[in-house]
């Protein structure tokens, strides 16, 4: 049991940190890129994708048996469509703003690469208690790094913070920060940062 | 039945499609009212920002467009809303203008809808962009980087001349459409 125990922790804390969607494996970067010029809609996209991945991860792995190997991706596609377009009615009906500013990336969640990736590598392997692990795991992992990418482009290219002045006047905002190049460049920083993180992380565990 | 048959596939995709239709048919049925309710909304509160001085609302179909003709507690004609879109720098741009017929100018704008770029281009529904086209009278207009000094000159929001222009373009077509549809206003 502990040993079960011990195995879904490490499921979960894998996309947290070791297998970050964003910084490590560096993949579902298109809505990463694109919706990051805002916190709410940083957090927004990491949200609904989060939903999308928990929710089709648990069926995946639930009917993974029941459908033929050669037809599993459009199978998981199918799935995955289902619940995005699901977020994107919900979105329409009680959040008409964000969705206004989401816009055609909600629709896009179909395509990330994240969400079809962990069907594949790990839904489709194995169990459902392992699965919902994984994708709370990656999604809130996907989620922390869109919200930190999202706050340094919202904060240096508007001086606010999820829509809220926190720098005064004298701040002149630099505006290729909300700009698509601006997100290139923030990525890129922060990838270097946490890649020396990780360095001295492994580092210290090697001096035990 | 074998796994792998061209049967079990297509049983397989068609089953999940079925059942996917299913729930997103619910879950359709559940949210359109929602939807619908706050378009509404959207709509209501722009006619009501471009026209602030009309107490009532009737909404009109000509030339197979519709128009709001708004109309004051005595039952006089204050203006004219109609909503228009166009194309923008990231996307569609959705606009309501009201209008004074008699003066033939336009009495303020409101955007709806619009993919903008957050601080850029998305300050066009700032005030400031906005007010440009309060009482400008109707015509083409032009796009300036500087304070206006004509009347027909309208100023870009700084660093989006593209969404700028655009929607200074979908302000002139909504006034021609209301010229069409009401006879050229005179």
């Amino acid at each position: 049991m502990s040993v079960n125990a011990k195995q879904l922790i490490s499921d979960f804390k894998n996309g947290l940190w070791q297998e970050n969607p964003i910084f490590r494996l560096v993949i579902g970067m298109c809505p990463t890129l694109a919706v990051t010029n805002t916190m709410v809609n940083g957090l927004a996209m990491g949200l609904a994708t989060s939903f999308v991945l928990i929710s089709s991860e648990i069926v995946v792995s639930l009917i993974k048996k029941l459908i033929p190997g050669d037809v599993r991706i459009p199978s998981y596609i199918l799935i995955i469509a289902t619940f995005v377009t699901f977020v994107d009615y919900f979105l329409k009906a009680f959040y008409p703003s964000i969705a206004a500013s989401l816009s055609l990336f909600v629709p896009l969640i179909v395509v990330n690469c994240l969400i079809l990736g962990r069907q594949e590598t790990f839904a489709s392997q194995n169990p459902v208690h392992r699965s919902f692990a994984d994708a709370l795991g990656m999604g809130i992992g996907f989620t922390w790094a869109l919200l930190l990418l999202s706050a340094v482009r919202e904060l240096f290219g508007m001086g606010s913070m999820f829509g809220l002045q926190i720098l005064g006047d004298w701040y002149r905002p630099m505006v290729i920060m909300v700009l698509p190049a601006g997100a290139f460049i923030t990525l890129g920083i922060l990838i270097a940062i946490m890649n020396v993180i990780g360095k001295n992380a492994t580092n210290d565990t090697t001096c035990h | 039945m074998e796994k792998n048959s061209t049967k079990a596939m297509i049983i397989t995709l068609a089953t999940i499609g079925i059942i996917s239709a299913i729930l997103l048919t619910f879950v359709y049925q559940w949210t359109i009212p929602y939807i619908e309710a706050n378009q509404e909304e959207t709509r209501r509160i722009a006619i009501n920002e471009v026209l602030p001085t009309a107490e009532e609302i009737n909404q009109v179909e000509r030339e197979s467009q519709i128009f709001y003709e708004g109309y004051d507690s005595s039952g006089n004609r204050v203006g004219m809303a109609y909503q228009h879109s166009g194309g923008g720098y990231n996307g569609p741009i959705e606009l309501m203008i009201g209008v004074d017929l008699e003066a033939e100018e336009i009495i303020r704008i409101s955007i709806l809808n619009h993919q903008e770029t957050p601080g850029l281009g998305a300050r066009i529904t700032e005030e400031e962009y906005k007010s440009n086209f309060a009482g400008k009278p109707f015509g083409d207009y032009e796009v300036v980087k500087t304070p206006p000094s004509k009347t027909m000159e309208v100023q870009a929001v700084a660093g989006a001349t593209i969404s700028s222009a655009n929607t200074t373009r979908i302000v002139e077509e909504a006034v021609s459409m209301i010229n069409n549809a009401y006879g050229g206003g005179s």
